[in-house]
């Protein structure tokens, strides 16, 4: 490799300004998490808000063991699909949900927050896993790398905890998010309940 | 297919730094590869690590071995099973306690188990990287059928810690016999139909037939094992060549292919499933009654001083956990040898002067997991 | 592989050889080096056959041990080999010999602080940029532990045999 390449090995660790930019933003949750267009109006939101909730895209984001399990949601099993997310975008400019699955560690971390600035809004978080909220099994004193948990890097709008957490689990989280999208669980056109249930 | 010296030295050709990862989809988790480019063929790459440390073998200094347990579940969570079983025999060796026979053949049938679990995750994987989105459904299919058996039995589908020290924590039923003969039939009836599926399809040979090749002396000087040396011609596997446990009482075969492609260890792996249902049938076929742990494990394990090793087949070859006590029932040092790590770093070696397309199968092939790199 | 030949070859080099119970220790020999000797040894199991397993450090009073595994491919033969680090922590690499020892030298490096002089790229590979200087690895000054409190016990020597073995140094 060229000498002057090898500098763009450098990763810049700028996760305390991170934190800094988006501090005490898990707690002051919205329904959005930034201000939103300019003209706003009612009705159309609403519509909106069921259309984004039925088809959540999420980016493929797995980082370790979660990741697995979030695989399986997708396959023929668990069908992801019958919620509208199977459809997992490799790029953050078209995907509109980022799940978290598996541990940030400090060298990832401004990977984490890039790819959540690239996203375009508005867009959703889901920690899954016990790693990505806080720490999981290596939140010990003997632990130097690891992040404690991905809500100290991004506003984090649904937790599913479980090492891992079940397909079941997941579903459960995406369906949590719907509701805090559109207000209301199983949002038009979705059943109430699964038939035959 | 690599390009002429010629054009390499060419000062009008320019080559440009293309990033892959660490968030990518055909990296297998968090791996970053800086190729450096020449218009679509990759003249050097250079793997970056890191992205997924979790500080394992600081944890290991920091706590009872005995309680190390679940940590080695979450390094290849692929093979959790085995990963289990060789630090467990790590510290049985190293006590001298006996494991019951009953739990032997358990663990043996778990961990085969584990391990057609694993490869069936690489296949569907690797079709989806190559670009086919079928055989991952009925690969990942196939996978909840195991993933339903040894639930059962160990409470967790992905990553087990259900061997202790000495034996393993609970017995099985008969669900679990019937269940897992049931799942052999099904398997043996879904082969024919993967083979037909994809191993005759042109695309798939055009892309990993003579794709990545490795030769025995490079896998002896990169420590490369596992199906790539198999598929290399070296029929070098652990559970034949220092049988552990109870493997050596066991008829089964060693598949070995000749060219050491990509297309080569793709057939080892599938004929490695094979051979482990016929290890799970054998081992079914002759399973003893009697206890599933060992009469006496001190709750405090204190491991005599020395440094011990314990070598087993992962999925993705020679797995080695290297520990130095000082007498304490806390590891000194703890140091485990993943095969992926050593996999991998052959890559700038095999993929240079690759296609860019031939680099992500090459990779696949190598049936990464990365946080057992990054550990 | 002939295993008389190849430990004649290793007298030559190594300062102490240890048949080990691959029972309890789950390897076969355990060979002592002198620092200068590394890159010959490890020239001599190439030619023999062996292939490198891995490469680590351990952090011992007086100095670093670098521990080095090889395993052979047709025969079962593991070795461990040894050797002491000088006071700067430097020894000599062998990533030019066993190419694969190129990346488990940069993690020694990254958690024990041991330089590999004449490596190529000895920059960190598992611990970011900014995280060189961390060496997490190291033990502190109260956990430090002497070498001889980490070396196997040699067994007792029997009654019937009175005049008192001289212990094998490892």
């Amino acid at each position: 490799m060229a000498e002057e390449k090898k500098s763009l090995l450098r990763v810049h660790s700028y996760t305390k300004e991170c934190i800094e930019r988006y501090d005490g933003a898990s707690s002051q949750q919205t329904k959005t998490s930034d201000a939103g267009p300019l003209v706003q109006m009612k009705l159309t939101d609403a519509i909106f808000d069921l259309c984004r909730a039925n088809s959540l895209w999420p980016i493929t984001f797995g980082l370790s063991c979660c990741a697995i399990e979030m695989m399986c949601c997708g396959m023929a099993r668990f069908d992801l699909a019958r919620y509208g997310a199977e459809v997992f975008r490799p790029s953050p400019r078209q995907s509109d949900l980022m799940i978290v699955a598996g541990t940030v560690n400090r060298k990832m971390a401004p990977a984490v927050v890039t790819l959540y600035e690239q996203m375009p809004a508005p867009r959703y978080v889901i920690a899954m896993g016990n790693c990505a909220i806080a720490g999981g099994p290596f939140a010990v004193e003997a632990n130097y790398d690891v992040v404690l948990g991905v809500d100290t890097l991004i506003p984090v709008d649904v937790y599913i905890p479980g090492c891992p957490p079940r397909p079941e689990a997941l579903i459960e989280g995406i369906l949590q998010l719907q509701e805090k999208i559109t207000g209301k669980r199983f949002p038009f056109p979705q059943n109430k309940m699964p038939k035959g249930a | 297919m690599a390009m002429d010296v010629e054009i390499l030295d060419d000062p009008k050709h320019h080559r440009y730094v293309l990033n892959m990862g660490p968030q990518h989809p055909s990296t297998h988790g968090v791996l970053r590869v800086l190729l450096e480019l020449e218009g679509e063929y990759a003249m050097e790459l250079l793997p970056v690590l890191g992205y997924g440390h979790r500080c394992h073998e600081k944890i290991a200094e920091h706590k009872p071995a005995k309680s190390f347990m679940p940590n080695t579940a979450r390094m290849d969570y692929l093979g959790a099973l085995i990963y289990n079983h060789g630090f467990a025999q790590l510290l049985e060796r190293a006590t001298g306690i006996e494991v019951p026979e009953r739990a032997e053949y358990i663990r043996v049938i778990t961990s085969e188990l584990n391990r057609i679990q694993s490869h069936l995750l690489w296949y569907g994987a690797y079709l989806l990287d190559l670009g086919a989105f079928t055989p991952i459904m009925y690969a990942f299919d196939d996978r909840e059928h195991i993933l339903d058996i040894l639930e059962d039995v160990t409470g967790s589908r992905l990553t087990y810690c259900y061997f202790r020290v000495g034996g393993v924590s609970k017995d099985i039923d008969d669900k679990f016999v019937t269940s897992t003969r049931a799942f052999i039939d099904r398997l043996r009836s879904r082969f024919p139909m993967y083979e037909g599926l994809v191993n005759g399809n042109v695309i798939l040979q055009k892309r990993l037939i003579d794709v990545g090749e490795l030769d025995p002396k490079i896998c002896s000087r990169y420590g490369i094992t596992g199906p790539l040396l198999r598929g290399a011609g070296v029929g070098y596997d652990l559970r034949k060549s220092e049988p552990y446990s109870i493997y050596d009482r066991f008829d089964f075969e060693v598949p070995t292919e000749t060219k050491g492609d990509c297309m080569a260890s793709f057939l080892v792996r599938f004929r490695e499933m094979e051979q482990s249902l016929r290890i799970i049938e054998q081992a079914l076929d002759s399973l003893p009654e009697g206890p599933v742990m060992a009469a006496k494990v001190p709750k405090k394990l204190k491991i005599p001083a020395g440094d011990y090793n314990s070598s087993v087949e992962a999925p993705r070859g020679e797995l080695s956990y290297y520990l130095v006590s000082d007498g304490t029932d806390v590891p000194y040092r703890l140091k485990v040898r993943t095969p992926s790590y050593s996999n991998l770093s052959v890559i700038p070696e095999m993929c240079q002067g690759m296609l860019l397309s031939d680099v992500v199968s090459a990779m696949g092939a190598l049936d990464l997991v990365i946080p057992e790199i990054d550990r | 592989m002939d295993i008389k030949a190849v430990k004649t070859g290793w007298k030559k080099l190594a300062k102490a050889i240890e048949d080990v119970d691959y029972a309890v220790f789950g390897y076969d020999y355990s060979v002592s080096l002198e620092q200068s000797n590394v890159r010959d040894f490890a020239t001599m199991m190439l030619d023999n056959g062996f292939y490198l397993v891995d490469l680590m450090a351990v952090h011992v009073a007086p100095s670093i041990e670098v521990v080095y595994q090889y395993a052979h491919v047709e025969t079962r033969c593991r070795v461990m080999a040894r050797a002491f680090v000088d006071s700067n922590n430097e020894i000599a690499t062998i990533s030019d010999i066993y190419q694969g020892a190129n990346w488990h030298e940069r993690e020694t490096r990254d958690f024990h602080g041991v330089v590999f002089t004449d490596h190529p790229y000895l920059e960190p590979i598992i611990l970011a940029e900014e995280d060189v200087d961390l060496k997490p690895l190291l033990k502190t000054e109260a956990a430090l532990k002497d070498v001889d409190v980490v070396r196997r016990k040699q067994p007792e020597p029997k009654v019937e045999t009175a005049a008192a073995k001289s212990q094998e140094p490892s």
